[in-house]
């Protein structure tokens, strides 16, 4: 059972926590094309190297963010959401 | 008639002898002997039949590493005789024999061999027919595959799990790993040392060794309370972040280490000769290990071969059982005679060096060895050791990360791990004697307790005073008459190999593929390396370059019982279970739920339903809705959330009213739907439909994850139970409560929720409108929902108050038209589709899905739910999912359909076709059948379409 | 006795077929490049090879040949789909399936014994009648049964358990089976072998040259080469790839395990597969019984295996089979899987003129081998889409036109 290091909770197996996927942008759907934002809607993050995505922790229902190779599976860092705010 | 006295057999007790069967006939051994030991002492050496050619087989290894020793035990098939322990009445038997193990008629195949080549079965069983495959050859190939058969009656066994945790965990109990264990633990780790043998000290208990070395380890261990040993334990598999499965009979005990000490040894390699797969002829280890656990004297007359110290010691311990050693074969060049040479020789033992064994031969049947050649001469004996070299258990380190290498200069293979709370210990690093395995286990609990953070000396090593040993390697020619084994399990012969080469499947892992070499049982434990070198050679690079195949879990055999555990299925029952049992409901699960279907017995349950639905419309009916999701949004920026999220303006809901609210994904599909009540500024009480509760919830918790309103959710779902109040009569039931609620029609409209107490019960209650009635859903805290149903039932009595279920639920609701999520909808479902447009906010600037359902539109629709009506006494039905065609091409389906008491008539929700959703448009529906039906298409709102009903 | 046997009992020497060339001199240039020498790729330079006389073909295979998800995957062969498109596609796919031993000679071991699919829910039982009738609409034999229908299909079926796990009926595709997927990947190597096709292992392509709507060449590992036409067929690798040419692909990579029991005697006769415990089992003709399931719960490019995948997976089959419990696995293993938003492959032209993608295959690539490689080969040949593969297009996410799927797949593979 892998390990995933919670920024609130501390190293736990991580079938406790449910994956959120990549972060995404969030583009104004107000100021988005029609064509632009069903190709927003679909874009997949799936590149072969370090991606950001969102996780949370079930019992206790705290979400934030980790570094993880897509490739090795390696957790880089896991860091609370205020870290990335701000950079939208 | 083959045993030997104490002290020899270190596992039998002689005191108790056990009777078992083996193919029927009778045998006796002693508590401790396993299946093949027992048989061994009795004289029976052939255990098996081989997989293709049905050859005799016997003990190979001693190690239950090898499809040569695989038996058939009742409920429970390819039991490795050599790890089996026997026990009283056992009834062992041999498996994929035609006939019996002694007399198997497949036999006949061993002649047919080579009209049997590599692959053979690519090349044919493909006609004459396109279905001979099916129907004639696959059946025969399948009853000749396989080995053993389950037993489809075996009895339940129970098994369970447990977690382990611990600083260092050592698998593998030999010199290396005792060592490694007692270092961390006397530096204060906490450690775990497991093996799969009965005892700890591995080769110290089978080899040639000075029984200080294991007494002196041993005594070690016993003191230490910080030093868990389990014996009888498999470790097979390592996985992400340490986590290992360690198997202790019928318990499976997930690991959890910070560091990990792999001293799981070497494995002894066979030697690759015409028949080397005679009973007989056994790696050196196995005659040891028959000699000293099982107190077995493994033959008579032995010839050794012998390229290491190992094979000298294991022809010693042959003269110390008695066997008479009629030659040492040893293929390296002649060289200075070592300590082990010399006793030998001093013993009357011949020695013959740069020399090999060149073929075996066999008594009738080939059933047990009788000779083999060596020099070109025949020498007579019933016992072939086979001590020519090892690899290291590359298993368990390479799922851990290892490198497989080759050390072209020391022709060994090599295993380096990538620096990491994995280390390795003894054979499996390339230990070559005790002393190096002793030292190297130090040395590995050094860098374990490094990565603990302990400070620790350094263990300096031995192996780099004395310098890489030389090591010999057998060449590995094909013999021109076959039979010449890499790959006991499977019947693979040199020859084999290099043809597959030939074909073009060059690559270690095709060959693999093709051949099925590696494939068996064993898992290329005695072959990989062999296949390696063929490869190697055949195809003109270098071991290294050829390597090995994927190691992958689970390292050795392991049952799914152990795996699976205990079984346990999650149910959920409503604070209200006990009360639905005592009205005689109909219970059935909806997911991981039990709700009532209709109340009183199976045999009437059309009737019931039909007196429920009634009972609603005419009466009063009380329904339990405790499994629907229930949330709780509370903050000053409740409303702005709910906006957010469903489709409806909530925002600007005025406290105390109920609105309708509307979820859909970001593609613009709806996802779910359920009521908000807002009983106060800050607070909305919002359901969700029971199936889609726990995702809401979760996409809740994320959005604003993103959003960061001040806002708070609260999932209630389990902890408040929902009584729903309906029909006619519902204001007079309520009315007739103890409660500060003022229920009429005036203080209480519909769509709207009050806050009180009923019978001293907390109550929050909505007017809503499901089944089309007169409705009052009362939720309250779980554990006082009991008290609320006996008091709301015995207000009902005297109106004839009716408890009612899900079938009736369904229909009453179908009536109105309402859309059940994920029956009436799928995933792309839009509002507009839905005919919902009602439900979606033109104002609101934003709501997840706002955006893709107004470029959908534009878009266009393409089909479009609506209610299909059929004629009194419609003769054909089309049940739930029939298509709906157009043009002879379907375009949508029947969601629900279901016969209306109330109208007295069938109804659906069907999806059609857009240009055919106008009312009085007429649809095709294929039925279950086949028949066409035409069918009427009628608005939504089949019953009483003013509502006023439900708003009275 | 099969009387091709007898060759090779009666000549001296082992008389070679040769399955697979040895990897040839790389040429500069192709009129097509398939990258991806899987089942995929491979069977479409069969049909360019074989029916549209184009054999200058090159199928550039990064690791060894086939040793993708056409390794990895549970062999299981079938259309009983839901939307029409993706029936109409799956079933030639189990038609070309029925002949493909005879077409490649070389027998694939196709064995149409069926597939049950089993309901525990009333919402299954639903979608299993929407699967029927919409089978029975597109001339497949797919059909709901009831509890004893899965009785008498299965008989070793475990019926005892009542509650949330009763099983209530099952969706019995007659049609479904199983081959050999190494023996498919290496009939259509030899055939388009022989037709001139080369297949060059060890040869990865690092880089696209692209010059306005075209690709001019790939660079690879052994040198650059000119290309006609490029088709994209890399299963896992399929997003990595085709970005690689400027393309974005609507793809997640996730991990899907399998395992496999030791071998034994004969004892179930269909692929049997439960969508509420998410694990299906079939017996292979070697006698070993592959239990897979659904995929893993985030993404992430690796072949590596899990213990709980496997717990999971053993208590899936020992609820059904309560007697294997006795059984011994023998190994499990991990493909990389390509999935879509919806479910169902991305077939047809890329924004590139020259392009060709056939991608997002997720947990259903196996069964369609022979056709789409049959409708690949079409496609390039003609420099446009048959009508049976428009549905399939990249495009149709940009106009929400998606083939919904997702209950047809995950563990009723």
């Amino acid at each position: 059972m892998k390990l995933l290091t919670c920024p609130m909770n501390g190293p736990r197996n991580i079938d406790e926590f449910q994956s959120f996927g990549p972060v995404r942008a969030r583009p104004d759907p107000n100021a988005t094309a029609d064509m632009e934002w069903s190709r927003h809607l679909f874009r997949a993050e799936n590149r072969r190297g370090v991606v950001v995505e969102w996780w949370r922790h079930v019992p206790s229902n705290y979400f934030f963010l980790a570094e993880r190779d897509l490739v090795s599976n390696e957790i880089i860092r896991t860091f609370d959401a205020s870290e990335n705010r701000g950079r939208a | 008639m083959n045993r030997l006295p104490a002290p020899f057999g270190s596992r039998i007790d002689r005191s108790r002898p056990v009777r078992f069967s083996f193919e029927g006939k009778s045998f006796e051994g002693y508590a401790g002997d396993s299946i093949a030991s027992a048989l061994a002492a009795s004289g029976q050496w052939v255990l098996s039949r081989s997989f293709k050619y049905h050859r005799p087989r016997g003990i190979l290894s001693m190690t239950g590493a090898d499809a040569n020793a695989l038996v058939q035990l009742p409920s429970e098939p390819n039991a490795a005789a050599d790890r089996t322990p026997i026990s009283e009445g056992l009834q062992v038997s041999a498996q994929n024999v035609n006939g019996s193990l002694d007399r198997d008629r497949d036999a006949i195949m061993d002649r047919f061999g080579r009209f049997l080549p590599v692959g053979f079965y690519y090349r044919t069983f493909m006609g004459p027919r396109r279905d001979s495959w099916l129907k004639f050859w696959e059946p025969i190939i399948r009853r000749k595959a396989g080995l053993g058969v389950v037993d489809t009656k075996a009895p339940h066994r129970h098994f369970d799990k447990t977690h382990l945790h611990c600083d260092v965990l050592v698998v593998g109990a030999g010199p290396a790993g005792l060592s490694a264990a007692i270092a961390a633990a006397e530096a204060g780790a906490d450690v775990v040392l497991c093996d799969d043998s009965p005892e700890i000290g591995g080769s110290l208990t089978y080899g040639r060794h000075d029984p200080a070395a294991l007494s002196g380890l041993s005594s070690r261990i016993k003191a230490m309370p910080n030093l868990r040993v389990l014996t009888g334990t498999v470790c097979n598999g390592w996985y992400e972040d340490n986590w290992l499965p360690l198997i202790e009979g019928h318990r499976l005990h997930r690991t959890r280490a910070r560091e990990v000490i792999l001293a799981t040894g070497a494995i002894e390699q066979p030697a690759v000769f015409r028949n080397n797969d005679l009973p007989g002829i056994m790696l050196g280890g196995a005659v040891q290990r028959l000699i000293r656990h099982y107190g077995v004297r493994p033959g008579q007359s032995a010839v050794v071969l012998a390229a290491n110290d190992d094979g000298y010691r294991t022809a010693l311990d042959l003269l110390d059982a008695g066997v008479s050693v009629v030659e040492l074969v040893d293929p390296r060049p002649a060289g200075e005679a070592g300590p082990l040479e010399a006793e030998l020789r001093g013993r009357g033992i011949a020695v013959r060096k740069d020399a090999t064994i060149e073929a075996a031969e066999g008594t009738a049947g080939n059933r047990h060895l009788a000779r083999v050649r060596t020099g070109g001469s025949w020498i007579a004996c019933d016992l072939l050791t086979v001590s020519i070299g090892q690899a290291p258990a590359w298993q368990l380190p390479c799922q851990a990360g290892g490198k497989v290498g080759y050390d072209a200069g020391a022709e060994t293979m090599t295993i380096t791990l990538p620096k990491g709370p994995v280390h390795l210990a003894g054979g499996v690093a390339g230990a070559d004697d005790l002393q190096d395995a002793i030292s190297s286990g130090k040395r590995a609990a050094v860098a374990a307790l490094s990565g603990l953070g302990h400070a620790v000396a350094e263990e300096p090593s031995t192996a780099s005073q004395k310098g890489a040993r030389p090591r010999y390697v057998q060449p590995i020619v094909a013999d021109p008459k076959g039979r010449d084994f890499v790959d006991f399990d499977e019947d693979l012969q040199v020859k084999d190999l290099q043809n597959a080469t030939k074909e073009g499947y060059r690559e270690i892992e095709l060959v693999k593929r093709f051949t099925t070499v590696g494939m068996g049982p064993s898992q290329g434990r005695h072959s990989a390396l062999a296949t390696a070198r063929i490869v190697a050679e055949a195809t003109g690079r270098t071991v290294g370059e050829i390597g090995i195949t994927t190691a992958r879990p689970p390292v050795g055999p392991e049952t799914l019982g152990v795996l699976a555990g205990h079984h346990e299925v999650l149910e959920r029952r409503t604070a209200l279970h006990a009360r639905h049992l005592a009205l005689n409901a109909a219970m059935k699960p909806v997911g991981a739920w039990w709700r009532p279907y209709h109340y009183g017995a199976a045999s009437g349950a059309e009737e019931a339903v039909r007196e429920e639905i009634l009972a609603v419309r005419e009466g009063v009916g009380l329904l339990d809705v405790s499994t629907l999701g229930k949330l709780e949004i509370r903050g000053p920026d409740a409303g702005e959330f709910l906006d957010r999220l469903y489709t409806m303006a909530h925002a600007n809901q005025p406290v105390g009213r109920v609105r309708y609210c509307l979820m859909l994904n970001e593609m613009g599909s709806v996802i779910d739907d359920g009521v908000a009540y807002r009983m106060a500024e800050d607070r909305f009480y919002v359901t969700a439909t029971t199936g889609a509760v726990a995702r809401v919830y979760a996409d809740m918790l994320f959005w604003n994850a993103e959003w960061r309103l001040k806002v708070d959710v609260l999932n209630l779902t389990g902890a408040f139970c929902g009584l729903n109040v309906t029909g006619p009569k519902a204001r007079l039931v309520l009315e007739a409560l103890d409660s500060d609620i003022d229920f009429s029609r005036e203080a209480f409209p519909y769509l709207s929720g009050r806050e009180g107490t009923v019978a001293g019960v907390p109550v929050r209650v909505m007017r809503i409108g499901f089944t089309g009635e007169l409705s009052y859903e009362l939720h309250c805290p779980s554990s006082l929902a009991p008290s609320l149903w006996d008091t709301v039932t015995a207000a009902g009595r005297p109106h004839g108050l009716r408890p009612y279920g899900l079938e009736a639920s369904r229909i009453l609701r179908l009536e109105k038209g309402h859309i059940l999520i994920g029956q009436d909808t799928d995933a792309i479902t839009t509002p507009d589709e839905l005919g919902f447009g009602w439900a979606v906010s033109k104002k609101k600037p934003f709501f997840v899905g706002k955006r893709s359902i107004e470029m959908r539109a534009r878009l266009g629709q393409t089909r479009k739910l609506v209610g299909l009506q059929f004629p009194d006494g419609a003769r054909n039905i089309p049940g739930e999912s029939c298509l709906v065609l157009r043009g002879g091409a379907p375009v949508g389906q029947i969601t629900s359909v279901g016969y209306s008491p109330s109208l007295r008539r069938h109804i659906a929700l069907a999806y059609v076709h857009v240009d055919d959703q106008a009312e009085g448009s007429h649809v095709t529906v294929k039925c279950r059948n086949g028949e066409l039906v035409e069918v009427p298409v009628v608005a939504h709102a089949f019953f009483d379409p003013t509502n006023a009903r439900q708003e009275m | 006795m099969p009387l091709r046997l007898l060759k090779y009992g009666l000549s001296r020497d082992y008389p070679i077929s040769g399955d697979i060339p040895a990897t040839p001199e790389l040429k500069p240039a192709y009129d097509v490049v398939i990258i991806g020498g899987g089942g995929h790729g491979l069977s479409c330079a069969h049909h360019l090879a074989k029916y549209h006389g184009i054999n200058s073909v090159a199928v550039l295979e990064k690791g060894y040949l086939a040793g993708g998800n056409t390794a990895r995957n549970t062999t299981t062969i079938r259309s009983n789909y839901i939307t029409p498109e993706g029936i109409t596609f799956y079933k030639e796919g189990v038609e070309l399936f029925e002949r493909l031993s005879q077409e490649l000679d070389f027998n694939v071991m196709f064995s149409q014994r069926g597939q049950l699919t089993l309901a525990h829910t009333e919402a299954t039982m639903r979608s299993f009648h929407m699967r029927a009738e919409m089978g029975k609409h597109m001339g497949t034999r797919t059909e709901v049964v009831d509890q004893k229908g899965v009785e008498e299909l299965c008989p070793l079926i475990n019926m005892d358990y009542g509650g949330p796990l009763e099983i209530l009926g099952g969706l019995w595709h007659a049609d479904g089976g199983t081959a050999r997927h190494d023996a498919v990947a290496w009939g259509y190597a030899a055939q388009a072998s022989r037709h001139g096709v080369e297949i060059h292992q060890r040869t990865e392509v690092q880089g696209f040259e692209v010059v306005g709507d075209r690709v001019l060449a790939v660079r690879t590992n052994r040198g650059r080469v000119a290309c006609g036409q490029v088709l994209i067929a890399t299963g896992g690798m399929n997003y990595d790839v085709a970005l690689m040419a400027g393309v974005e692909l609507p793809i997640r990579c996730y991990p899907l395990q399998a395992m496999v029991t030791q071998p034994l005697k004969p004892w179930l006769n269909t692929l049997v597969s439960s969508v509420s415990l998410h694990t299906y089992l079939v017996q292979s003709s070697r006698g070993e019984v592959v239990i897979g399931g659904g995929s893993d719960p985030y993404q992430l490019y690796s072949t590596r295996s899990t213990l709980d995948m496997k717990e999971h997976l053993a208590e899936g089959a020992v609820h059904l089979f309560p007697f294997l419990q006795g059984v011994r696995l023998l190994r499990q293993w991990a493909g990389i899987t390509d999935m879509t938003p919806d479910y169902s492959p991305i077939m047809g032209a890329s924004p590139l003129a020259n392009l060709w993608l056939d991608c997002g295959w997720g947990t259903w690539g196996f069964k369609a081998t022979p056709v789409a490689g049959k409708r690949m080969a079409q496609t390039i040949a003609d420099g446009r889409v048959p009508d049976i593969l428009k549905p399939f297009a990249l495009e149709r996410f940009e106009t929400f036109r998606l083939l919904n799927e997702m209950g047809a797949t995950a563990a009723s593979h």
